[in-house]
């Protein structure tokens, strides 16, 4: 394996392919610091240039873009509050506020840290295990997935906040969830006969509208006059605030490797998980949502770790774990390639390859995210009647990009509104993308599982990694509703 | 320079002739066809086949016909937007439907609103085969999977993506014919279908052949049953649902639509280009590449649109049925 690994990385370094690397993360950076623009959507764009090229150089380039499209979307996300990719959603949350608490080096070093640490955990798993991961996904099936789901749902109750808020969030979150064709029967949930409606309501409108939208109103409305940064200077090795985030990052690298290879769930639900379990694990859980350190760094190191993870069912197996890896699946057939349990023997060449360039391509993120970031730093100090139109602009065309569909660029111009309207309310959008993205999972996993096991609902705890799942989101709950309780009787025994 | 000039000169004159020979027969529409470039709407999202069958198609169609091509991906309701979009588009031929089966499937199941009185199909272009596929270390053979499917009522689980998708219509079909008692759950992507099958939660899956020559190889998944009349050139071992008896061949097929209104002898100018494009080497190619080639695609206009309304008949019936 070793030996394979250094063909690779000779393979890699030969100019050609060091260009077409470079050139990948380059467009990788672009297209994911562009809101709405993903790197599924890249990866479809740029596919057809691949056909001429010989598969080693093709792979190794749309694997390229997709690493670093997961780690751009921090970028906008941090700086405007717009996620350039559903990855940086839950970035959004804690990185957004340190910038405007004038941190945004101190956010964007933090960033790219866990970024690139996650994405070389991810890449080394994927050299090493691969074969030995793959068999761990075949283990999870719609019991487990249901029952990860819960673990992550069952977070709403440790977020700071009012829990009602919270619980009406989620609930909010679920309900958009529901809308569209049922996913086990095909019938039509508040689909109102709108064929538009019959897919569901996407992510990307939701998340683009709620999040970017949302703030650009925010901040168009409010009277405080526009204040340059002077200077945004970013540091990625930061020793006290590594030293602080030390321990979230390796717990999110390991959990986003381990999500990032059940097939179906993506990174996504990687960076959500994670951030839900940084918040459980902290000391001072109130501090999330308002630039917390943690908070950017857990998503950020799970979700880059996800996206290798991502890749290992995908070689080994020939299941894509993502929407991105299914399409570069698409893309093995179109080069005639077979992807499949044998891939990894056919192909091994072709496979190293592309591991020693994706291990590079976390290096070259290292190396090129300072210059790349500070081009977008110095577009803080455009005035903001100036560059709000520019995001809202980029939102529409992302927004439109996705599924060519003005309906969705409609539906994201709404969901700002009601944004705009929740965060007067001081509602935590955090709880309403849980719901959204975690629900359709609970939801069609567990009536899955109702299928398997013809109705008894033992079997969510007959197989043991659901068991296991569920009983700590079990205890976990208690454990959160029951310390307030506490605090509030000592508290009142105290008083009187 | 001199070699230009003639060229310009041929071909203007060849462009008289034909504006002269259109004038004549007042009703040939076709010769000017197209008169601007071509939209293809692919009825699915960028990536999987049916895109690929479409982006195979476009510098095939760009050279036959002489103009250009772009390719908008609607894959929103199982493609139902493409046809609907199709469908009120200017009925002059040069917006293509590409879709698949799910353009019939879906139909049936009620979730696609345009039908074939509003599209006309120009051309089928694939016809991928139907197989049941199982883990081979629990069933070995077809035989065995029967056997245990007759001897436990109900226990039997099939996979497949979502409820009006072909591969729901091949267990219904094959429930139909067989009166064996199994179970269908649908799952979102094909890969979870296949990951459930290896991991041994579910007993089979309907797919089609291409999809699994990669697991065939390696033993973790194997076709055991195939939805057709004879066995397969390159898999003779495999039993076919004609030989048990049961008059099933349906796989995923994949196809080119047109605006029902448009004028028939456009409709038929695409129909012969496009069997240009079939019959070409790059085309059959491709086929081969992406193991498409295992039996005859090729089916025109009215063939095709006989065969899709018997397909609408039957899995309108078996959706009533269920």
């Amino acid at each position: 394996m070793l030996e394979s690994f250094l063909n690779g990385l000779a393979v890699v370094f030969q100019p050609m392919n060091l260009l077409i690397l470079s050139s990948a993360v380059l467009i990788g950076f672009i297209g994911g610091a562009l809101p709405g623009i993903s790197g599924v959507i890249l990866v479809v764009i740029l596919l057809p240039v691949t056909y001429s090229m010989d598969p080693t150089a093709a792979f190794m380039f749309l694997t390229a873009i997709y690493g670093s499209t997961v780690f751009s979307g921090l970028i906008t996300a941090i700086l405007y509050r717009a996620p350039g990719t559903p990855e940086a959603v839950m970035t959004a949350f804690d990185g957004y506020p340190m910038t405007q608490q004038g941190q945004a080096g101190k956010a964007l070093g933090i960033g790219i840290l866990s970024s690139v640490v996650g994405g070389l955990v991810g890449t080394i798993a994927l050299i090493i295990f691969t074969p030995m991961l793959a068999s761990v996904a075949l283990k999870f099936s719609s019991p487990e997935y249901f029952a990860l789901a819960i673990l992550g749902l069952t977070v709403v109750a440790s977020l700071g906040g009012r829990l009602i808020y919270g619980l009406i969030g989620a609930c909010l979150g679920l309900f958009i969830a529901t809308v569209g064709f049922d996913p086990l029967t095909g019938t039509p949930r508040y689909t109102f006969g709108n064929l538009n409606l019959a897919e569901g309501v996407g992510l990307i409108p939701v998340i683009v509208g709620l999040f970017a939208i949302s703030e650009v109103m925010k901040r168009t409305l409010s009277e405080e006059s526009h204040k340059p940064l002077t200077k945004v200077s970013v540091k990625i090795f930061d020793m006290p605030v590594l030293r602080k985030i030390a321990m979230t990052l390796s717990r999110s690298s390991l959990l986003g490797v381990v999500i990032g290879i059940l097939p179906g769930i993506g990174a996504s639900t990687a960076a959500m998980v994670s951030y839900s379990e940084a918040v459980r694990w902290s000391k001072t859980p109130e501090r999330f949502g308002k630039g917390a350190p943690e908070g950017i760094a857990a998503p950020e190191a799970a979700n880059n770790a996800a996206a290798m993870g991502a890749l290992v069912p995908l070689f080994a197996l020939g299941i894509p774990g993502s929407g991105t890896t299914a399409i570069i699946l698409g893309a093995f057939i179109m080069h005639g390639l077979q992807p499949g349990p044998m891939f990894m023997t056919t192909s091994s060449g072709l496979i190293y390859a592309v591991f020693a360039g994706l291990f590079l391509v976390n290096f070259m993120i290292l190396l090129f995210a300072r210059p790349f970031i500070t081009m977008f730093t110095k577009l803080l100090n455009i005035p903001y009647s100036a560059l709000g139109p520019i995001i809202v602009m980029c939102c529409i065309v992302g927004t439109y990009s996705v599924r060519n569909s003005m309906f969705d660029v409609w539906l994201m111009l709404g969901f700002g509104v009601l944004g705009f309207l929740l965060e007067k309310l001081k509602f935590p959008l955090v709880s309403i993308i849980l719901g959204l993205v975690l629900g359709p999972i609970a939801e069609s996993e567990l009536r899955r599982t109702l299928s398997m096991s013809q109705g008894d609902l033992s079997i969510l705890f007959t197989r043991p990694i659901s068991a296991t799942l569920i009983i700590i989101s079990l205890l976990l709950l208690v454990v959160a509703i029951l310390v307030p309780l506490r605090k509030r009787a000592r508290l009142k025994a105290a008083n009187s | 320079m001199f070699m230009k000039h003639s060229l310009v000169a041929a071909s203007s004159l060849g462009l008289v002739l034909m504006w002269n020979a259109s004038a004549t027969l007042a009703s040939d529409a076709d010769a000017e066809y197209p008169t601007k470039p071509l939209q293809f709407l692919v009825a699915a999202g960028a990536g999987g086949g049916t895109d690929n069958f479409a982006r195979t198609v476009k510098p095939m169609l760009e050279e036959a016909l002489d103009t250009n091509v772009t390719i908008i991906n609607l894959p929103a309701a199982s493609g139902a937007l493409a046809h609907q979009r199709t469908a009120s588009s200017s009925p002059d031929g040069h917006t293509l439907d590409f879709a698949s089966s799910t353009f019939v499937t879906s139909l049936a199941a009620g979730q696609n609103p345009i039908g074939l009185d509003e599209l006309t199909p120009v051309a089928r272009m694939q016809s991928d085969v139907m197989t049941l596929i199982v883990d081979p270390e629990k069933y070995p053979d077809f035989e065995s999977f029967l056997k245990h499917a007759k001897e436990n009522p109900g226990e039997v689980i099939i996979g497949g993506t979502h409820a009006a998708s072909p591969d729901r219509m091949a267990f219904l079909a094959f429930r139909d014919a067989t009166g064996l008692d199994m179970n269908f759950i649908p799952y979102d992507q094909e890969g979870s279908v296949s990951a459930n099958v290896m991991g041994g939660n579910i007993d089979g899956m309907f797919g089609e052949i291409s999809s699994t020559l990669g697991y065939m190889e390696s033993g973790e998944m194997m076709p055991i049953l195939v939805f057709a009349e004879e066995r397969l050139g390159n898999f003779p071992d495999i039993p076919t649902t004609v030989e048990h008896g049961w008059d099933l061949t349906d796989g995923n097929e994949r196809g080119v639509f047109v605006n029902a209104d448009t004028p028939p002898e456009i409709v038929s100018k695409i129909e012969s280009s496009l069997k240009n494009v079939y019959d070409s080497d790059a085309y059959q190619e491709y086929e081969e590449r992406v193991n498409l080639h295992y039996r005859e695609g090729w089916l025109g206009s009215e063939a095709y649109r006989q065969k899709l309304e018997d397909n609408y008949e039957l899995y309108k019936r078996l959706l009533e049925e269920n």
